[in-house]
């Protein structure tokens, strides 16, 4: 029936339009560190006709690039490093690390980086240097080990600046399945050449989705101004 | 309104500051003892839409969520303080510090400022300064009528005086390192400023441990490479256009739904 229809249309326009709104994002952060893309796919319920977004959080991992400043950290394989917020523990794939005016090892925004053991790292003046497995050496003298955990996909919610929140605890990372890179930073797991494609068929579907719909009111239009007249 | 077109006016801008550091990387590559910067970029904040309800055999669910982004900002600008390379120029007074450490000047206010720029003269006075007229610290003058300078590589000057060229030592250069050195602040003219991220200067001398050691007839060249800039120039032209693609995609979809209504 025509206004079925024209609902069904008007959800999946809703669809593309939450799949264009998340492929804007995900390539307004092309540049951004260590982000990771939300790849969005329909899926239709047995009890629903409308097909309906289902966002998956893809933790692939992104390229890692040389920038030569020993603090920029990142992860090569599975993880996240924990951070110390007002909010409590998150999650972030690594990145420009700094130290604060007392020596404490803390991300970009100036909230404490933690060790293993969920502590604050505090460095005294010397070289840095950060080895594969985390352990932070400060001339050659190790002073604490950069926690390493994980958490599945879809128990992780973006909070913005690279950061994450895990719904469930995280755990550890297996031994060996991670490295720490020091002077390296990951660039966003974003492809762009994907991304135009994407935004192509988003663009091209909806349009389709608008003149089905007006296919549909001009059915509806001819219901009910010209069936019944003489 | 499509809130996509923010989100993508947020990319655009993010490319417009890459190439805004990058241009000035660039125009810096000639610039002695400076420090290439790179701009980092960050996720915004996201809107969490409360997805469908998954049923599961227990009759329970999960809700599934979608969030939507809003863009990407800038986080920062962090200089890389990598060893430029050393250019022999011959000239005495030019002074390199080949590992950490900033020489320390004082600027007309009073304040301490640091520098890798090293392409020192004398005043009227005979007293070291940089280019700029300022003295470097702790303040050294070489005496009149003095023959060659010396700098040794632990910073000590020595001049030789006299017809039987005997040297006799004038001072010592004091550098400074910091503990977060991407966290001092730019000032110009190659100086740069003590900041609450750098943490408080701890001074020495070259050769002491942790710093650095000093070449005479060296400047230490940017350590900006026209090549990695050029690549990155590119990445950021692209990323640039696909942004802008994307704001049109965004602008279309809105353009198609206003035809909806004949």
């Amino acid at each position: 029936m025509p206004p079925e229809g024209i609902h069904a249309l008007a959800r999946s326009l809703g669809y593309y339009t939450t799949a264009q709104e998340t492929m804007a994002n995900n390539l307004a952060n092309v540049s951004s560190e260590a982000f990771k893309a939300f790849r969005i796919t329909a899926r239709r319920d047995a009890n629903s006709p409308f097909p309906v977004p289902v966002q998956e959080l893809d933790l692939s991992q992104g390229a890692l690039r040389q920038t030569g400043r020993p603090l920029d950290v990142a992860l090569e394989g599975p993880g996240f490093l924990v951070v110390q917020t007002d909010r409590g523990e998150r999650l972030f794939r690594g990145g420009g690390l700094q130290l604060d005016g007392v020596g404490r090892l803390t991300d970009r925004h100036g909230d404490p980086v933690l060790d293993a053991g969920g502590r604050i790292i505090a460095l005294p003046p010397g070289e840095i240097a950060i080895r594969h497995d985390g352990t932070v050496l400060v001339d050659d003298a190790p002073v604490g080990q950069l926690r390493v955990v994980t958490a599945p996909a879809d128990q992780l919610r973006k909070e913005g600046q690279g950061r994450y929140l895990a719904l469930t605890p995280p755990t550890p990372v297996a031994e060996g399945a991670t490295t720490v890179q020091e002077g390296m930073i990951e660039e966003a797991n974003m492809d762009a050449v994907r991304g135009m494609m994407d935004l192509l068929l988003i663009q091209r579907a909806y349009s389709t989705n608008v003149e089905a719909m007006r296919t549909l009111d001009g059915v509806l239009g001819t219901v009910v101004g010209d069936v019944g007249r003489v | 309104m499509n809130p996509t077109l923010r989100t993508s006016a947020s990319g655009m801008q993010a490319q417009q500051t890459m190439i805004d550091v990058i241009a000035n990387n660039l125009a810096n590559v000639n610039t002695t003892g400076f420090k290439r910067s790179r701009a980092a970029f960050e996720d915004v904040l996201y809107q969490t839409i409360q997805g469908p309800r998954i049923a599961n055999a227990s009759g329970g669910g999960a809700v599934e969520a979608i969030q939507i982004g809003k863009g990407t900002r800038l986080a920062a600008i962090p200089r890389i303080h990598s060893q430029g390379a050393a250019e022999g120029t011959g000239r005495s007074l030019d002074l390199a510090i080949d590992g950490e450490g900033f020489f320390q000047v004082e600027r007309p206010d009073g304040t301490i400022a640091y520098t890798r720029d090293g392409s020192f003269g004398l005043s009227a006075d005979g007293e070291i300064v940089t280019h700029g007229g300022y003295r470097v610290l702790p303040g050294i003058t070489v005496p009149p009528e003095s023959g060659t300078l010396t700098v040794a590589s632990s910073g000590v000057i020595t001049v030789q005086q006299g017809t039987a060229g005997e040297s006799i030592e004038i001072g010592r250069v004091e550098i400074a390192r910091f503990v977060n050195p991407s966290g001092l602040l730019n000032l110009g003219e190659n100086l740069l400023a003590e900041t609450e991220a750098s943490g408080r200067p701890v001074t020495g001398f070259a050769q002491d441990a942790g710093f650095g050691r000093i070449l005479q007839g060296t400047l230490e060249a940017s350590n900006v490479e026209i090549v990695q800039e050029m690549v990155d120039m590119i990445a950021a032209q692209r990323a640039y256009e696909i942004n802008a693609r994307a704001m049109s995609a965004g602008e279309d979809m809105m353009r198609v739904t206003n035809e909806i209504l004949r």
